[in-house]
């Protein structure tokens, strides 16, 4: 990997953790504290913002990739995509026949399982294309 | 699916897996899946190595017999 490609893997990362922390920091104050309604949007607000900067440097990371990697995000996002929608008609159809607790299953709860979808995607997909440096050299 | 003489021409040069990937740009990963026929290059990637082997596409990249 060169060092631009680098750079910009590296960029998407600081995204990343900006995005999680506005995130995390919203989810706090707007659970915890007594937030006028307007400055909830707010905070709500920046932390879509937050999620469309860290998307936009990742898109443009992916495109900076070699075809390898690519594939392997875009395995990924397949995987996460995929499971990602049978949960969500899975608790939909759920829902219509037992009352589901909001605590346990929410728009909120859907986040965190639909990232650790697209990390396991991305586990499987290295896996797939790792090599052997031994045997490769 | 398609085989490919890479190991061969990487051989022939004397080039290891990461000079080859610094040569065309693209990550060891990506000649590794390559060499082992895990990944099929596009045809950008595929006229890059022939340019480095000086060489043609089909030299480097054939079709399998059952294709």
């Amino acid at each position: 990997m060169n060092s631009q490609k680098k750079h910009l893997t590296d960029r998407v990362g600081v995204y990343a953790i900006i995005w999680c922390c506005s995130y995390v920091g919203s989810l706090f104050a707007l659970q915890t504290l007594d937030i006028p309604s307007p400055a909830g949007i707010v905070l709500v607000v920046v932390t879509v913002l937050a999620f469309a900067l860290f998307a936009y440097k990742y898109f443009r990371g992916i495109v900076q990739m070699d075809e390898v990697q690519v594939k392997i995000h875009m395995e990924a996002i397949v995987f996460s995509f995929s499971l990602g929608l049978l949960l969500l008609m899975t608790l939909g159809l759920l829902e219509l026949v037992v009352g589901l607790n909001e605590d346990d299953w929410s728009y909120r709860h859907m986040l965190p399982v639909w990232l650790s979808f697209y990390f396991m995607g991305l586990f499987i997909s290295k896996r797939k294309y790792q090599f052997d440096d031994e045997k490769h050299p | 699916m398609m085989k490919n003489t890479l190991k061969v021409e990487r051989a022939k040069k004397n080039w290891t897996q990461a000079e080859l990937a610094d040569k065309i740009g693209v990550s060891r990963q990506a000649i590794n899946s390559i060499e082992t026929g895990k990944f099929v290059p596009s045809t950008v990637l595929a006229l890059k190595m022939a340019h480095v082997f000086e060489t043609s596409v089909e030299c480097i990249f054939q079709l399998e017999a059952s294709d």
